[in-house]
């Protein structure tokens, strides 16, 4: 096949043309989208959307919720109240235990030999290469 | 070559590029590949140490904490090798940490900024500055991770935060005509009460199509357009990968701090306007004396620059710097031009602040 080239010496591309038009109409699209979501009307669209979705499925959730509930009950399961009230206690504990550490911490940092900040040591050896 | 054997190979060859396609959208990259250690947590969230490349001796004496958005993953921070902010500020000789908050379970659908800014980063700097031995330290928040950065920067001034780097920050929610989220979550068109007693906290999926939807070309055409296109670019394909990892690793938001984010901050600007209550505290940006950096991007739809300049007006710092860098959201940070502008600034920058 014999070597075409664009006249500006470039490969010629034959789908080069059709790829020009199609990302000038994306662009042209998405310059337009941009705007829509962009306006009051988008805003109040979505909104009306989701608040008809979370009404409509409101009664269902809700007798999913007892239904599980009820079952989980009837089979001596934990509910996820229940594992939810013992998350937030073992939160609790975490955080008791982290008061610990940070007092031990201070007890550790007030054993230690005192010893003059790291800036003033990186001077004081680089003062010592100096020297030498 | 016969006209029979043509059309077969060119058919292959579109069921080949469709294959590396579908393959390139469905499955994942190993991503955050600097090595580091867990030295903190508590409940979801995790405080990691980066382990240091530079000896001891060359390295900062001040320590560097990363905060990120709590609706995304901060992987984004590291995404894969050779293309690493972290990797990059390890080599740059700074010991660096990095708070992951995870992600909230139904459990948590009360945490609120609250509890994020008074509970969990005092207690992860504590940590941090315990492990480093230092009194001071170094923050750069990212996102709503700026903002949790800036209110434990108002309420804690006095807890040694030396610099504080703050990127695409949304502080200021005064100009609602330039922020598209603010006409969403608008209160005659968004009860965001009905939608937190549906689901407990906010799905990850939500927050994702939301920030999708404001350029929605873009992230749902475009931006598979490009990988197509690109198919035989093993960079570029490495690149899109990547990325799309992170795109697609969906965490919820504690349903206590959307309700602050959307009732607060976008529909009532508290913030900025000083009428901020956290645990009682009012949040006063004229209390922040760090050293303070602000990058902002030019062409972010997430946080348009509007939103980050105020600030520089509110702090009480004596040294501080916008620095504008042409790009998005994202791109600022993770976009192929990030290691040229970004980074090196921010290096410079805080380099010079953490002797």
């Amino acid at each position: 096949m014999a070597d075409e080239r664009a006249p500006n010496g470039k490969d010629y591309d034959p789908q080069g043309a059709f790829r020009e038009v199609r990302d000038n109409y994306l662009d042209a699209w998405a310059r337009t989208m941009v705007e829509a979501v962009n306006s009051e009307a988008y805003a109040k669209a979505t909104g009306t959307m989701l608040d008809a979705y979370l009404t409509a499925s409101s009664p269902f959730r809700d007798a999913l919720e007892k239904t599980m509930l009820q079952a989980l009950h009837q089979l001596s399961m934990p509910s996820r109240a229940d594992f939810v009230s013992m998350a937030e206690r073992l939160t609790n504990v975490e955080m008791k235990l982290d008061d610990i550490d940070a007092k031990l911490d201070e007890v550790a940092k007030s054993m230690r030999p005192a010893s003059p900040p790291r800036a003033h040591r990186r001077a004081a050896r680089r003062n010592r290469k100096g020297a030498r | 070559m016969s006209e029979a054997a043509v059309v077969p190979d060119q058919f292959l060859a579109w069921a080949e590029k469709l294959t590396n396609f579908s393959k390139a959208v469905t499955t994942k990259v190993p991503i955050a590949q600097t090595p580091k250690e867990l030295v903190w947590t508590l409940n979801k969230a995790k405080l990691y140490r980066y382990i240091p490349v530079v000896p001891a001796e060359k390295r900062h004496p001040i320590p560097l904490i990363l905060v990120f958005a709590l609706m995304n993953r901060p992987y984004i921070l590291d995404l894969r090798p050779g293309h690493s902010f972290v990797e990059f500020i390890v080599k740059q000789g700074y010991d660096l940490y990095l708070l992951d908050w995870g992600s909230p379970g139904p459990e948590d659908k009360h945490l609120k900024f609250d509890d994020y800014t008074l509970d969990y980063m005092p207690r992860a700097i504590r940590k941090m500055k315990a492990i480093a031995g230092a009194e001071e330290f170094s923050m750069l928040g990212w996102c709503i991770g700026a903002i949790l950065a800036t209110v434990y920067a108002a309420l804690r001034a006095d807890d040694g935060l030396r610099n504080l780097i703050l990127l695409t920050a949304p502080l200021d929610f005064s100009n609602k005509e330039s922020i598209t989220f603010a006409r969403w979550v608008d209160e005659r068109y968004f009860d965001v009460d009905k939608v937190l007693a549906a689901t407990g906290n906010m799905p990850g999926e939500m927050i994702d199509y939301g920030a999708r939807a404001l350029k929605p070309v873009d992230n749902y055409v475009l931006n598979y357009l490009k990988l197509w296109d690109n198919l035989n670019n093993p960079q570029v394909v490495e690149a899109w990968r990547a990325m799309n990892t992170w795109v697609t690793d969906n965490v919820p938001l504690a349903g206590g701090a959307f309700r602050q984010l959307v009732v607060d901050l976008y529909r009532n600007d508290r913030l900025m306007r000083g009428e901020w209550i956290i645990r009682g505290e009012r949040v006063d940006l004229s209390k922040i004396r760090a050293n303070l950096l602000t990058v902002i991007a030019e062409t972010d739809h997430i946080t348009p620059p509007c939103q980050s300049e105020a600030v520089m007006s509110k702090v009480r710092s004596k040294d501080k710097e916008l620095f504008r860098v042409r790009g998005g959201h994202i791109g600022i940070m993770a976009g192929s031009g990030a290691d040229r502008v970004t980074w090196p600034h921010i290096n410079g920058w805080l380099g010079r602040r953490s002797q």
